[in-house]
Order: C-alpha cells, then structure tokens, then sequence
C-alpha cells in the first residue's frame, strides 16, 4: 500500500514525522539499539498492517480449528472420553479439518496458514491476563520495566501508515471489566512513551464516539471552540517568546488530535457508513445492524446470546480502518473472567455461539481485503492466550492446580465442554501478509492429551515470524535504563520460514 | 573510590590549572591546542580511574574492543589498537590518546559518544602519561561510575551581596566557571504560581493571589513558602502523588487477585502530613509494621513468577532504586554488565526478606549457590543473619539510614531537586552513579537535610527561597543535551493530579470522596480535625463486646427533618456486617469491620419523617461453631441544610446510642419511615468507637475526616480515571521517580473528545455559572486570574466575553474553560 492512496499532503507527513523526531530526542524516549554484526538482517517486509483478532478467554484447539474424536452428550459419559463436543467438517483444504460452526472460516483456509501447536509458556496457577500479558509483550509478568505490547513495539518501530490515523488501534476491550488493571498492565507502550500506545475503542458499535467532537457538541461548535482556542493562544504572552520543546510538542499534539478528528479518515470509524448489505455480512444471522450491545455478565450463555455481533462490527471496523492505513489493528472477542471463551461451565453450547461470533466475520475480513487488493500486504493473526481441554490443567507433564470440578461422569449439559486450561497446544490462523496458502503447521495427538507432537511454537517464535512478515528483526532493541530489551524475549526468537510462502 | 566529581574539586582548589569546563558555545567547536597537563602528581585510583570508566569502558573495556583497543589493563593500554600506540609514557603531547580526547580533529574525538572530557580531565591523563602511566597492579577498572558512599563536607563559600541562601552561595563560583550572568529573578505572580504548584500542588485562587502581590514585607517570598510548607493537608495530598508512584502504592492492578498486594496509603498519607523524619520514614518502609508493608511485600502473582521477580527481589531493586539510586535489576539476574553489582549483592539484599538463604538463580537456571544476607555496603553495619525476621530488618533499617550513608540523602535531596527544578542535579535520578553538575550542591544539600533532623520541608524550604528557584524558567531544548549546564528552572509540565485540581478549583467541582477513606486526612493538624457526633457501640444485649450469639438484628433510628439537606454522610461499621437503609433505599453494606464505611446518604432523605435502618449480623465463628462471639454496630451521622443565602446551614448529628431501637423480628416495613416499632427495644450501648475488640479509635476518626471533607477531595486520593491516565498517572506496576513531560497525539485526543473531561466541563461550568452570578467579563478576569494568574488583556476579554456571551451561557463557559486549560501557559509551570 502507498502512502498516496491516503490522501495526505507531504507537510502533513513531516509535520508528523518532525513531531515523533522532537519527541524521541528530547524527551529521552528509549534509543533503538541498532542490531549488532552477528544479528539477522532486516528482513523484507511482506506486510505493512497487522490485524490481530484475539480469543480473549482460551479458545480451545480441539472445539475449534483441531477438531478430534466426537463424543455426543448423553448422560452419563465419561468424562475423559470427551475430546471434542461438535463433529468436525472439511474445509476447502484436503487435509485441514474444523470443527462444527466454522463453516465459512472452512471455506478461506485456502488462503491462510494453520498452526496447531501453539504452546503457551509455563506461569504455574492459570491466571488469563498473565498468559495474554505473555503473548502481547512477548515477556511473562512481571517485568523490572513497563514491557510494550506487540502494537506499540510496531508503532514505535514502523511509526503510522497514514500519518492522521493512531498507528495502534485496540477494539472491543473494555477495562472496567474483571482483571481490567491486569489487562492494562500489558495495553499499554511501557518504557516505549504513551505516544505509541492504543488508542482504545473499547465499544466497536460506538467507535464513531471516538473520533467524535465530545458528547452534545456539534460539528460547527467544535471548530468555533478550537478556533477560539488559538485565538487565545496567539494572545498568550508565552505564545509570543521563544519557541521551548514543551510548548511545541503541546501545540503539536493538539494539532495531531484535531486533525484525525476533522480528517476524511475519521470517517473509516463511523460504521454507519457502510452500506447495510456489507454490514450484514459481518454479523450472525438475525443480529440487527442497529444493535448496541448491552447484557448482563451472567455465565448461563445467556451473555454470549446477546452479544453475538460485538466482535463482528469490530472485524467491519478493522477493516474500514486497514482501508485507511491503519498499521496496527487488534479485535478482541473480549476477555471478561469467564464469559465469551473463557468457559469454567455450559463450554459446548456457548462455544455454539462463540463461533457464530467469529466464523462470518473473520472470513468476510479476509474476502473483503482480498477483493480490495490489501489482504497481500496485511497479516492476519488469530490467537489465543491457550487452549483448553475437559482434563488437563496446564501442560500433560507440568499440571497445575484445578480451578474447575469435572465430575467422572458428565449428567448435566453444563459438565459438557472443554472447562479447564490446556497450554500444550493451541491453535493460530494466519492469512495474508506473505503467509503461505492453504498450509497445515504442526500436529497434535489424537488421543488425550491432545497435545503438541510436531512442529511446537513458543510465542518468542510467533512473534518473531510475525515481526518477520513486517520487516522487523527479532533481535531489535530499544534501551532501557543503559540495558537492550529485545522485541523478542531476550532476542531469541527465531522466525518460522515454513509459514511464509 | 573517588567519584569523577571530586576531581574537578580537587583541582578547583589546587590551583591555576585551568579555566575548568568551557562554555556551551566553546564546546562545540574544536580547540586549537591540546590544554596543558596538571601540574601535579596524579593518584590512578582517584584521578584517572573515574575518567576512564566514565567515558571509556563502554567501548574499550569488558570483552569490548572497538578499533581493537581494550584498557583493561596498562600493557593493553600502551599497546593501542588498529590506529597504533595509544600513549607514549612520559610524552602525552605525542601520545595518540590525547589527541584524541583533546578533539584536536573534530571528525576524530573520543569518546565517540556521550560527553567530551572536560580540558581539566585532559590535562588529568596527560600527567598521568607524562608521569608513566602508574597503574596498580592487578587493579581492575570498574564497570561504570562510582560516587561515594560517604557524606561530603563543603565548606559554603561567603554570601556576597544578594542571597545569603546557601544555594546560592554554592551556585555562585558555578555561575562564573560557566561565564553565567543569571538574569533577574521571575515577577511575584510567576513565583507564586510556582511555589503554590510546587508545595500544594494547587493553584493559588484569586484571593490568594492578591494578597500575596499586595504584601509589602521584603521577605515575603520566604513567608509565602513557609506558609505553604505550613499546610500540612495540602501539602501531603500533593506529595502523595509523588510517593505513590515512587513505592507504587494506591493501585488497584496486578497482583490483587488473590491479595497480592498491600496498599500503605493510610501509612503514607499521616507520614507526609506529620512531616516524618526522612530517615525513620525510609526504616518504616524497610523494616515495616503492618501500616507500611506493602512496599516491601512488593507484587505477589498468581503462579510462578521469573526468579528475578519474586517479592524479596522486589524488595531488593526497589529499596536501592528508591533510596539509594542505583539499579538492581539487571544484577538480579546475572552479574551486571552495566555496574560492578554482582547477582550476590541482589539475593544477598533480597534475602534479608527471606526466612532461609535463597539460591542464586541465574539467568533463569539454579547455581546450587545460596546467599548470604548482607546490604550493599557492609561498612553500613552487619545486617544480622539471625533467623528472626524482625531483627534482620531492624539492622538493615538502620544500615541504610546510618548518617555514614551519604547516598541516602543525595538521592532524596536530589529527587526533590528535580521536582522542583525539572531536573536533577544527577539525572537520571535513579542513577546515583552518575556525575552531578555541581557536586558541591549536591553533597552540601545532602549533608544539610541529615544536619536539619531529615526534615525534607527544610530542604524544600532551602531550595523555594534560592534565587536559583526564582530564575526564569529554560526551555528543555535550551539546556544541551550532552553537556547540561544550569541556568534556571526547567519549564515543567502540570502532572496528572495537578491539571484535574485546577481544573477543580476553577470550577469548584472537586471529587466527592477518597478512594480510601481510611487515610486521616486531619492527620497534619489533629486540633483542626472535625468534632464527631457522639456514638456509641450498640447491639441488643449491654454485654455484645465481649459475647453476643451469632444473630441477625435489625435496627432503626427515626427522626425529623425541617428541610432536606444539602448534604448527608454516615460512617458505618458492624461486627460481622451490616447494610444499611434509608427510607426504604439501600444505602450501602460491608462485611469488614476492620474499615469502617462511608456512605452518601442524601439521596433519599426527605423533609419531615426519616428513618435510617440497618440489618446487622454477628456471624458465627464457622459452620460447627455457633456459640456468643463479639457483635457491635456504630454509625456516625451528619446532615447539613441545603446551603442558604448568607447563614450557614443548619446541622444534625445522629450517632448510634440508647435511642435506636432493635428487634430480632424482621418485620415487613421495619426500613421505612412511618413503620410502627411495636415491641422493639432501646439499644444497648457497648462503649465509644475505641472500645476492644474492635480499638476502631483511629479509623473511625479518618472515616469521619474523610466524610468531612465531602466534595473537596484532590485528584491524587481519587482513582486513576481515563483523563488521568491519559496525562501521565502510571498504573504503579514498576517503580516510577520521574513523570514523562512531553504530549502526545493520544493525550491530546483524550482532551479533546475524551468522556470524562468533557463531563467535567460541562458540570464544572454549570457550577461557575449558578456560583458566580454576574457579568460575563467577570467571570472571565476572575478565571484568568486564577487560571493564569494575570488578567486577560482587552483583546483576550473581548474574545472570551463573545464566547461566554451575556448572559453568561454554560456551554461558552464550558468551551472557554477548555481553550484556557488546553494553553501552554496553563499547562506548563514557567
């Protein structure tokens, strides 16, 4: 994608650029530490958006993307005989299975890349947001430093693809919600400066709101109060002398922030926007467009029921916003303790409705970009913190304290699912951005445990592979009190050349 | 070893050897000759080491040889690399080294980064060549600078004329080295708004304002500073903020999940506003009681955390990041390749935390190596290696706040140096190593406070009434990146807090009440501490204290109103629970006794019949055992009459005691006002809030403080909110001594469109409209005033007056309110 296609002017662009300059320089922002003589070179990039759609809760392998043996409920199963709760249908590629609930996903894996042996790392006692923190920074908590996450390390390292728009963008999170403070620890640029974190839109139906003049305050008003406001700063006796940085980085961000609001590209975040057809195309059967979603955080399904469209209308976004050179977009399903993936009870039939969340979306994401000649460029990266299982807490051989009761026999329909937290596999989908086409990475059991036998993938990895695909190596750095701290954990991580085609 | 610094002294008061450092302009270009050699003897250790770690290790020493040249050693050294000898011994005008270092060619200057040597530390090394390059045997250079454990005596040079502060006595020979003339001191308006932001972190209203240009005594620069040191309240509101983000208190965040962390607010709070000695303040965060924990405990995770983050090594990198200045974080992994810091001394600190010898984990991988309890500097004293936890940390405590350690007070006078002044006399300010600017200042400063009983409002006293304080402020582009010199204060940003209580005391809209409610915000001035209504204890038998059977009780107290009030606060306690009803609405509930609750009761309280109920519960001590345990309930009540015309407005107090009624029977309509109490009894009264088991004296009272102050309460007891955050206020997971300054697009956002500043303004000028009645150009000379501290011209008046119109219009308010709070001139403390 060329910066052309923007419509911004060349003094718009070094406005921007001189703004991130002055900053890094005189605000001590943390260097970046050139790779020294043994490090890998700077890759190519095979592209310049990231969209990473994330399964907040532990999406598990074996309901999902690995489908395995099927045991129907009835009363009185055994519990370990369960491996998956839905039968697994085909995809458009031979030898790449779903499970049930997937089918439009099934249909694009021909234009992506598959990896089940995801591992998550080992943290003891589960808590989610200590996996997530893991897999967005790269790093487990807690860290000496304020560890970037993966979006604001590509910010920082990239800067923005079209200078008016937030070069991190984070849809669908709220952080009023459980473990909202664990959540922020890892949201957030850290020792990288605030200038590269997200901008959060935490309500993907009133993401409009956030590039919006505020509340009650109409369009006419809002550029009566700004010119207003330099009015008053022309008069200002500090105005007038001296040029000092505070001053101009002040005036400058202001400037920045006025800019998106008035921008053509402010409209990519107004939904109501999209011609209704294509909107339909993004939600569940029977969502209306309309909806803004409201439910109460009950654990019944009942949440999930009424949410269905939330992570859909995030997915419309991300793409609106890839449209107008986003660079780096993350849609979450949205990790609330236990609700949407993060199933303790009721985990097949809320699995039900977490795939009729994301299997329309997800697939109309990657129909959309391709028939608009970006998916080439952007990555898309679906993850999840771990997997989950009916059995195993953790890892087969490094088990961890049970945070769930299974009885050995299932009697009741909300014993049925997967309800503990597997970290030996997981799956990632992967599409665009120069990833192979249709390729299968890695394999699991068939037996329980369902876990990694080939191919096994630690985040230093995934990121490094990730990074790779942007043109970034995984042994850059940026210093930190006279110290590197590397993109990826200590540098190590080693880029899977097998998922690039 | 002798820090860097004391080199330059020494030769200062040796004699004519050099005019010292250049002026910024001279720095910047080449000098025509290689400055003359000292004429003395030089000492390696004192004179020579400190040169070379300072500006030469990071490339020729340690494994690094750029050029091939490593000094390691003095045969290394001599030998040179790619580009020849490096030095000839007894011939330093020829010698390679020298040339270098002097920049004789300015595309070849050493060191290739970072700060040229000073002319005085050329003329080091050149004696030291020219003498033959002595270097002790075996002697290893360091991995990076060293200052000095010890306190340093300076003597202070004379006053002459102007300012007798010492500061400006000390800084004086500065100002002439740097060929400085500093220019007039900052008009009463700027220093006031300084000292105001600086002390209270408030703006002075108006009022204030006004009085103190209109005072005629020479010194009352120096009253108003006393004067504000004096507000004890405001004062610790304001360096709470400070604190909290240096011992990363008062977060609700990581680690609370399955109670992994402990606030000290309460703690904090009466420390700050009792002005604690610097140093018994530092021994209660070290060896603390149960008040002042929670530092220490550091961050207890769910799960298995990395070896270099377990609570004791928390401990460990915290106290020397925070006290000491020197990091530990990378020695808590392997030996530090940055500092001489060894993975023993950081387990070897951390283990004073620990109830066994913990072992060296390195790098993630176990030595088998067990350490030995011991603080950085031994010659502080043996920190004992007694298996009693509380002995341990007594003697680290007083290790650490021995007056032999002198770098416990240059790190705190420098840290608040750097408050005031926007940067540090060391910067970064947690890297005590490094060279001061002035190191006389420093260790006077630090030897001051030690001298003054730890009195940190001295030296904050010291600092607001130095002409150095009072110079105009200089930009951060103004001052040199590599080379700092002083000239005046760094132009600041508001911090977080400090925006939000401006905004505050503009519109009268403060927050309603701390989010804990458990510090006692009276605690600086007891005798101004609101009187409490009288309330007793209760419960249904005389003897609950002691026994009372595991029940429910309910209770009501109703009463008569003339008006409905304005405004109405309870503190609520009850062993076990309580909640608590008025009118029929539920009010609010708890079932930690320990922390007595505020409650907002206005809402439904009415002219004419009240009533406020309360069910309360003692619990029985477990499933089995269900016998007489203590059972008590307290409320403290006080309502206020809507504000009137000109009379303040009428009060009641309630307090629980024998008027109450209770009854085992919950009947329907037992909350409610005009609910018959047939055959409920008087209450029987226990004893006063401080009565055991309970001993709820303090908290009780802090509560009630609390409640007090009801709708006045400063952003930094509030919790972080978007806005907030947005301006800077971390989420206190890392330790945090200095707040970035610089905006970004995403702060900008947040102002412009973001939620909660918006609501803000629109309530905040809703309020100023109903507050301050009148015209239009009033409102707006007053809000300058306060705002800005000067009145607007008659260009910014009529400007203003357009937008608020007349009558005054709450959204021209509100959209003058944020023009005026988004100005530089706002925003930033020239």
């Amino acid at each position: 994608m060329s910066l052309s296609k923007h419509s911004l002017t060349r003094r718009d662009f070094l406005g921007r650029a001189s703004a991130a300059t002055l900053g890094a320089l005189a605000a001590g922002y943390p260097r970046q530490l050139l790779a020294g003589a043994d490090a890998e070179a700077k890759p190519k990039a095979t592209a310049d958006t990231l969209i990473v759609l994330w399964m907040g809760g532990g999406m598990a392998h074996t309901e999902t993307f690995d489908p395995k043996h099927y045991t129907p409920f009835d009363k009185g199963i055994e519990s370990k005989a369960v491996l998956s709760t839905f039968p697994a249908i085909d995809t458009v590629v031979d030898n790449i299975k779903f499970s049930q609930g997937l089918e439009r996903l099934a249909r694009v894996m021909d234009r992506g890349t598959l990896i089940r042996t995801y591992t998550a790392g080992d943290l003891g006692f589960i808590l989610h947001s200590r996996h997530q923190y893991q897999w967005h920074t790269g790093y487990p908590p807690p860290q000496t430093v304020a560890a970037p996450h993966l979006g604001a390390v590509v910010a920082r390292t990239l800067g923005p693809l079209n200078p008016v728009v937030p070069p991190f963008i984070n849809i669908g999170q709220r952080f009023d919600v459980g473990e909202g403070e664990e959540l922020k620890a890892f949201t957030t640029a850290g020792f990288l400066g605030s200038e590269f974190g997200p901008f959060n839109i935490p309500y993907p139906d009133q993401a409009a709101d956030t590039v919006r003049p505020p509340a009650g305050m109409g369009p006419d008003r809002f550029q009566d109060r700004n010119k207003f406001y330099r009015q008053l700063l022309e008069q200002s006796p500090i105005g007038q002398h001296g040029s000092d940085y505070q001053r101009q980085s002040l005036l400058r961000s202001l400037d920045n922030a006025h800019r998106l609001l008035s921008s053509p590209a402010a409209k990519a975040f107004d939904l109501a926007l999209e011609p209704l057809e294509s909107v339909k195309k993004y939600l569940p059967e029977g969502v209306d467009p309309g909806v803004t979603f409201k439910a109460a955080q009950t654990r019944d399904g009942s949440y999930e029921r009424q949410t269905l469209g939330r992570f859909g209308l995030g997915c419309l976004l991300a793409r609106r916003l890839a449209e107008v050179g986003a660079r780096y977009i993350e849609v979450t399903t949205e990790y609330i303790p236990f609700l949407n993936w993060d199933t303790h009870e009721n985990g097949h039939t809320r699995l039900v409705d977490m795939k009729k969340q994301i299997d329309g979306p997800v697939a109309q994401l990657v129909l959309d970009l391709e028939e608009r000649g970006l998916l080439d460029r952007t990555l898309i990266v679906l993850a999840s913190e771990f997997s989950r299982d009916l059995i195993t807490e953790g890892k087969p051989d490094k088990t961890v304290k049970d945070q769930v009761e299974v009885p050995d026999k299932i009697q009741e329909l909300k014993h049925y699912g997967m309800h503990r937290h597997f970290t030996d596999a997981g799956c990632v989908l992967l599409f665009g951005g120069g990833v192979k086409k249709g390729y299968l990475h890695g394999r699991t059991a068939d037996e329980r445990p369902v876990k990694t036998l080939e191919k096994r993938v630690v985040i230093e990895d995934l990121h490094a592979s990730i990074y790779h695909a942007l043109g970034i190596p995984a042994k850059l750095s940026y210093e930190i009190e006279r110290r590197p701290f590397y993109v990826t954990r200590d540098g190590l991580g080693q880029p899977i050349h097998e998922l690039f085609a | 070893m002798k820090p860097l610094w004391l080199v330059a002294f020494v030769l200062a008061s040796i004699g004519p050897v050099d005019t010292g450092a250049p002026s910024l302009a001279a720095a910047t270009e080449s000098p025509k000759a290689i400055p003359p050699a000292a004429r003395r003897k030089v000492a390696f250790t004192e004179d020579i080491k400190p040169i070379l770690e300072n500006s030469c290790i990071k490339c020729h020493a340690h494994g690094q040889k750029k050029g091939a040249f490593q000094i390691d050693s003095r045969e290394l050294f001599l030998k040179g690399g790619d580009s020849g000898p490096a030095a000839s011994a007894g011939h330093s005008g020829e010698s390679l080294v020298i040339k270098l270092v002097a920049g004789l060619d300015a595309d070849k200057i050493m060191p290739a980064k970072g700060p040229r040597l000073t002319p005085v530390q050329v003329g080091l090394l050149r004696a030291w060549i020219d003498q033959g390059l002595p270097w002790k045997e075996g002697l290893k250079l360091s991995r990076g600078a060293h200052a000095a454990l010890a306190p340093r005596k300076v003597t202070l040079p004379a006053a002459q004329g102007g300012s007798s502060n010492p500061i400006d006595r000390l800084l004086r020979p500065y100002y002439a080295k740097q060929g400085i003339h500093p220019p007039a001191l900052v008009e009463d308006r700027v220093f006031a708004r300084r000292a105001w932001l600086d002390v209270t972190g408030l703006l002075p209203t108006p009022e204030q304002l006004e009085a103190f240009l209109a005072d005629r005594h020479r010194d009352k620069r120096a009253r108003l500073a006393r004067q504000l040191l004096d507000q004890n309240q405001r004062y610790a509101e304001h360096w709470l903020t400070f604190w909290n983000d240096a011992l990363r208190n008062d977060y609700r965040g990581t680690g609370y999940i399955d109670g992994g962390r402990k606030q000290i607010s309460p703690w904090l709070f009466s420390a700050l506003a009792t002005n604690m000695p610097f140093d018994r303040f530092v021994a209660r965060l070290v060896n603390p009681d149960e008040h002042s924990e929670g530092f220490a405990k550091g961050i207890v995770w769910r799960g298995v955390v990395n070896a270099s983050q377990t609570p004791q090594i928390q401990a460990a990198q915290n106290i020397s990041q925070v006290f000491m200045g020197i990091n530990l974080k990378c020695a808590s992994c392997h030996d530090s390749f940055i500092s001489d810091w060894k993975l023993a001394d950081a387990y070897g600190l951390a283990s004073v935390y620990a109830d066994a010898p913990l072992e060296l984990v390195r790098c993630d991988k176990p030595t088998g190596q067990m350490s030995q309890r011991k603080f950085l500097y031994p010659q502080l004293g043996q920190v004992l290696d007694s298996t009693n936890r509380a002995e341990r940390l007594q003697s680290l405590a007083q290790a650490i706040t021995r007056p032999e350690n002198g770098r416990l007070t240059r790190t705190i006078v420098n840290r608040l140096w750097a408050r005031l002044l926007g940067r540090g006399i060391v910067e970064p300010v947690d890297e005590m190593d490094n060279p001061p600017w002035n190191a006389d200042l420093l260790d006077w400063l630090a030897r001051d406070l030690a001298a003054h009983r730890y009195d940190l409002k001295h030296t904050l006293e010291l600092i607001l009434t130095s002409r150095a304080y009072q110079l105009p402020a200089v930009g951060m582009d103004e001052q040199g990146q590599d080379r700092f010199v002083f000239r005046g204060p760094t132009v600041r940003r508001l911090t977080a807090e400090e925006y939000l209580d401006a905004l505050s005391s503009l519109t009268g809209l403060w927050q309603k009440l701390p989010a804990n409610t458990e510090m006692d915000l009276s605690a600086g001035s007891a005798s101004a501490r609101p009187p409490a209504p009288p309330a007793r204890w209760v419960w249904s038998s005389p003897d609950a204290a002691k026994a009372a059977p595991p029940q429910k009780v309910w209770f009501r107290k109703a009463f008569t109103l003339p008006e409905a009030p304005g405004q109405a606060l309870a503190v609520v306690t009850a062993d076990n629970r309580f909640t608590l009803h008025v009118n029929g609405h539920e009010a609010g509930s708890s079932d930690k006794w320990e922390h007595p609750k505020v409650l907002d009761i206005r809402a439904h309280l009415v002219k004419g019949e009240n009533v406020i109920a309360v069910a309360a519960e003692n619990d029985a001590a477990s499933k089995e055992d269900a016998s007489p345990n203590p059972a008590g309930l307290l409320v403290l009540a006080r309502l206020r009459g809507a504000a009137g015309a000109g009379a303040a407005p009428a009060v009641w107090d309630l307090g629980s005691d024998a008027t109450w009624l209770w009854s085992t029977n919950k009947a329907d309509g037992w909350q409610e006002a005009g609910f018959r109490a047939e055959g409920w009894q008087p209450a029987a009264e226990l004893g006063a809030s401080g009565l055991a088991p309970w001993n709820l004296a303090a908290q009780v009272a802090a509560a009630w403080a609390s409640a007090a102050q009801f709708g006045t309460i400063r952003a930094s007891l509030a919790n972080n909110d978007p806005l907030m955050a947005a301006l800077g206020r971390p989420n206190r997971e890392q330790v945090l001594t200095a707040r970035a300054t610089v905006a970004t697009t995403l702060q900008a956002l947040e102002l412009t469109n973001g939620a909660t500043l918006a609501d803000l303004l629109k309530r905040g000028a809703e309020r100023l409209r109903a507050d301050q009645p009148g015209a239009a150009a009033d409102l707006v000379n007053r809000l300058y005033l306060h705002a800005l501290g000067r009145r607007p011209s008659a260009t910014e008046l009529a400007l203003a007056q357009e937008t608020v119109h007349e009558p005054v219009a709450a959204g021209g308010v509100e959209d003058l309110l944020w023009a005026m709070s988004m100005l530089p001139e706002f925003q930033l403390i020239y």
